[in-house]
């Protein structure tokens, strides 16, 4: 419990640096930040001191409709600390730097992110589209992603204009 | 007894006295086609059974049971895979160098039934007595390369051509072992002559005299045909199948049938050179022959189904920093053996 | 005008390639038999399956579940049902833990096994396959009695378990564990004891401990590279603190250790699964859920040792029937980030071998 403690005290810290508010949902501490601060969050919580947040789990886009979440589960190789970052992104412009130059392991799920949800990572050595072939059109987990296939819509819309 | 020991001779005898003149040049055609005939069919029969064996062999070792389906025991399951392979449709790619393309299989083929010709299969029974039988035998079986080759650069095909690259690589490289390792034997009977070679063995095989080149001898001669774990040219997992990949039907058959006539003919020189041809006692010789062969043979297949595939590296290495100083060493060894000898017994 | 340098080969390997484990394709940049650069496309088993949770209840989703690594399927089925679990704040029966534990240990012992086979397979030792697959035929017997299917089981519920075992399944376990030691001794014998198979595997494919750590490297070959972190050790889930075993850890960080892991893995499970047995209480396998799973509106994460790797289930609940996101965190596809820095500079036997040792399931891979 202390290091809980500890870690809750050092984000709150954190915090204050990088406007960010904290909250804690079901036992997890999550620190809500806006993009243009997650290099220095992410720098910061990978070097707190006794609770090191060194370890970049995962990486994973959310859409909430009005803006769009890259959530970052951060961990330690020696500790049981766990922090998740979530930074709020512009929806009609999605853009957030990349966290490939703190951890190389970042490279294929900013691939993912940016295939699934079009958000792009400023400094990503090679954003390219990682599921979906490369003229794919639109970004699947987006809520607003019509799942029927092309042929489905182009076939609803010759049948709309035939009317 | 006798009777059995010199089946073939006295049948072949017998086609001869059916001439005028039973040395005529119309008899010695004659039985030079039947020969031929001959050992084609050894060639088509031993790729029947080789095959139905390696899969027993292969389910034998795995713990499985092989084909078990077709025929008793599954033993009409290679023949039921003849069938389907003629129904296949000959293909050629686009971009193919059409002429290499179709005689690389052709010249895979032709190359065991050169090879075997000169393979005493009992007393006076090689289809031809040629002075320089293992000369002769080395030199055929070394074109291989050169059609592997071909298949590889022909198909047009990046695997095909890593494939055949590899296989140039390998096979020069085992060529040199492989001929030094024989060089011993033929230091102590002083001939090329395979006859002669298994005519000396009447005392002891060569084996007991030449332990050192016979493994050599193996080790080159399974890299030789291309088999695990010398079977880079046609590595499934790296390059699909090799120089083979593109092939299909019956030309594909042909590369296999090649295989399995090259196995059998390495294994038949193996058997002749170093464990003393047809001499044995009691059984016709051309029964022994046939059981040494089958040993050989199984050995190769038992080592396939056991060892993983070499690295290409390793490969190297093992070809030119240990067999070829190793065979070099039994070269210098039977020649200190021979003068001792002469010595000793004051030849 | 002197020609320094020649042309690259450029070999597309996959994703129709005998030893590509599924769909996985990569783009091979080959100078003679040495690999220069590997671009490594993924995605042609992509099904989706984060956008189909989102149009599935929390019950309907598990069946998906088993399709991500579909070589350890109850793994799946219980890191996904736990994360439910922990978001609706479910305590299950002691008896359905100890089951978790022992089909989810049950898949660790068959999806090592298959690692192992199809890494003898990759360099060629077609007879080490089906002796590691001869053996793993025994555990989806044990699957088939208890859940009635061999591959994709969906044995695990929100709240428990969906089968009590059989009668016949604790004889065939008991049978099963006494035999193991012996299988481990002959896929060492067949295979990875072999020169040739560990002159092909040492020494190759070097990933060292920091780049393992960089690259969010989890998973046994986490251990082969020399970091002694499992999960089960450093946050344990379920009952794992209950249970005494070891972390293996080896240091070769080449393949030959990322192998050689997997079967120190497979002796620690066989002690848990001893233990569990042995503890295993009687009592009820489900506990009491609501018929329509309708969790808090809230946010979860949670993560589970699989055998491959780390998979991590982030679960977004609006409060409806239908999780509003389910983000899957494949281990597995975290880990393949290693393969084009780590096999840059081998030969091409060497890339295979490598990639064998990922032990990289498409299915899970591709979601």
């Amino acid at each position: 419990m202390e290091n809980k403690e500890l870690l809750k005290q050092r984000v709150e810290e954190l915090a204050g640096k990088v406007n960010g508010e904290v909250e804690e949902i079901l036992g997890a501490i999550i620190l809500k930040i806006q993009a243009p601060y997650i290099i220095e969050t992410l720098t910061a919580a990978k070097s707190f001191a006794d609770v090191p947040c060194d370890f970049l789990h995962d990486l994973a886009g959310l859409d909430l409709g009005d803006h769009f979440e890259v959530v970052y589960q951060l961990t330690s190789w020696n500790g049981p600390q766990r922090l998740r970052v979530k930074a709020s992104v512009d929806r009609e412009n999605p853009v957030i730097d990349s966290a490939t130059r703190i951890w190389q392991g970042a490279d294929f799920l900013e691939r993912e992110a940016f295939d699934m949800f079009g958000i792009q990572f400023k400094g990503h050595p090679n954003l390219k589209r990682i599921y979906m072939w490369d003229d794919f059109e639109g970004y699947p987990l987006r809520k607003d992603y019509v799942t029927e296939p092309i042929e489905l819509r182009n076939l609803v819309r010759q049948r709309k204009e035939g009317e | 007894m006798q009777a059995l020991n010199n089946l073939f001779l006295i049948i072949a005898d017998f086609i001869r006295s059916l001439f005028a003149d039973p040395h005529s040049v119309w008899a010695n055609l004659t039985m030079d086609v039947i020969n031929f005939i001959i050992v084609v069919i050894i060639i088509v029969l031993a790729a029947l059974i080789l095959i139905l064996l390696e899969r027993k062999i292969a389910g034998w070792t795995s713990q499985r049971t092989g084909p078990n389906r077709l025929g008793p025991r599954g033993w009409f399951q290679t023949i039921a895979d003849a069938l389907k392979l003629m129904g296949k449709e000959d293909v050629t790619p686009a971009g193919a160098d059409r002429i290499l393309f179709k005689i690389a299989p052709m010249i895979v083929f032709s190359l065991p039934m050169m090879t075997l010709a000169v393979i005493p299969y009992g007393n006076q029974m090689a289809p031809i007595n040629l002075d320089l039988g293992i000369f002769y035998f080395l030199a055929v079986s070394a074109i291989s390369t050169l059609a592997f080759l071909m298949a590889g650069w022909g198909s047009n095909n990046k695997y095909s051509l890593l494939g055949g690259m590899r296989a140039v690589a390998q096979m020069i490289s085992y060529e040199i072992p492989l001929l030094f390792s024989l060089l011993g034997v033929v230091m102590i009977t002083q001939s090329f002559n395979l006859g002669v070679i298994v005519q000396d063995q009447h005392t002891i095989p060569f084996i007991a005299l030449q332990p050192l080149a016979f493994v050599i001898y193996i080790i080159a001669g399974i890299a030789e045909v291309n088999r695990a774990p010398f079977d880079l040219v046609e590595a499934d997992q790296e390059v699909v199948a090799g120089p083979f990949t593109e092939y299909t039907g019956l030309r594909w058959g042909l590369f296999f049938l090649g295989e399995y006539g090259n196995m059998t003919a390495v294994s038949a020189l193996a058997a002749t050179v170093f464990l003393g041809g047809w001499q044995g006692p009691f059984l016709p010789g051309w029964i022994w022959f046939w059981m040494k062969v089958g040993i050989i043979i199984f050995f190769m297949m038992w080592v396939r189904w056991t060892f993983p595939r070499i690295r290409v590296d390793h490969l190297m290495h093992l070809a030119w920093k240990v067999l070829l100083p190793l065979s070099i060493l039994n070269i210098f060894l039977t020649g200190l053996g021979i003068y001792i000898y002469r010595l000793v017994m004051g030849g | 005008m002197s020609i320094d340098k020649t042309e690259d080969l450029i070999l597309n390997m996959g994703p129709q390639h005998p030893s590509m484990h599924g769909l996985f394709r990569m783009v091979v940049h080959l100078e003679g038999e040495t690999v220069t650069e590997i671009d490594p496309k993924i995605g042609y088993l992509h099904r989706g399956i984060e956008k189909l949770a989102e149009s599935r209840t929390y019950t309907q989703f598990i069946p998906y579940t088993d399709r991500l690594d579909y070589l350890a399927s109850p793994h799946n089925n219980w890191a996904y049902v736990q994360t439910v679990e922990k978001l609706m704040g479910v305590e299950i029966p002691e008896r359905a833990e100890y089951l978790r534990v022992i089909f989810g240990e049950l898949s660790r012992i068959a999806s090592h096994q298959v690692m192992i086979a199809s890494t003898a397979l990759d360099i060629a030792g077609w007879t080490a396959w089906s002796y590691a697959f001869r053996d793993r035929e025994r555990i989806l017997d044990m699957y088939e009695m208890t859940a009635g299917s061999r591959l994709t089981v969906n044995i695990m519920r929100i709240g428990g378990m969906s089968a009590e075992p059989p009668a016949e399944f604790w004889p065939a376990l008991k049978s099963f564990l006494d035999d193991t030691p012996e299988m481990l001794e002959e896929y060492y014998g067949v295979f990875l004891g072999n020169e040739i198979a560990q002159g092909r595997l040492k020494n190759v494919g070097i990933l060292s401990k920091e780049l393992a750590q960089s690259l969010s490297i989890t998973g046994p070959v986490l251990r082969g590279s020399g970091v002694q972190y499992d999960l089960r050790r450093a946050e344990p889930y379920s009952i794992y603190d209950r249970f005494d075993f070891d972390i293996p850890v080896r240091y070769g960080c080449d393949s030959y250790d990322r192998t050689m892991i997997r079967m120190d893995e497979i002796k620690e499970s066989i002690k848990i699964i001893k233990q569990a047995v042995r503890d295993i209480p009687e009592g009820p396998i489900m506990a009491k859920v609501p018929k329509v799973i309708k969790p808090p509106v809230g946010e979860v994460y949670h993560r589970v040792e699989n055998p491959k790797g780390e998979l991590g289930f982030y679960i977004v609940s609006d409060g409806s029937t239908k999780p509003s996101r389910v983000r899957i965190r494949p281990g597995t596809f975290v880990n393949l980030q290693m393969l084009p820095i780590v096999a840059k500079g081998w030969k091409i036997q060497d890339v295979v071998a490598i990639f064998a040792t990922l032990d990289a399931v498409l299915g899970e891979v591709d979601k």
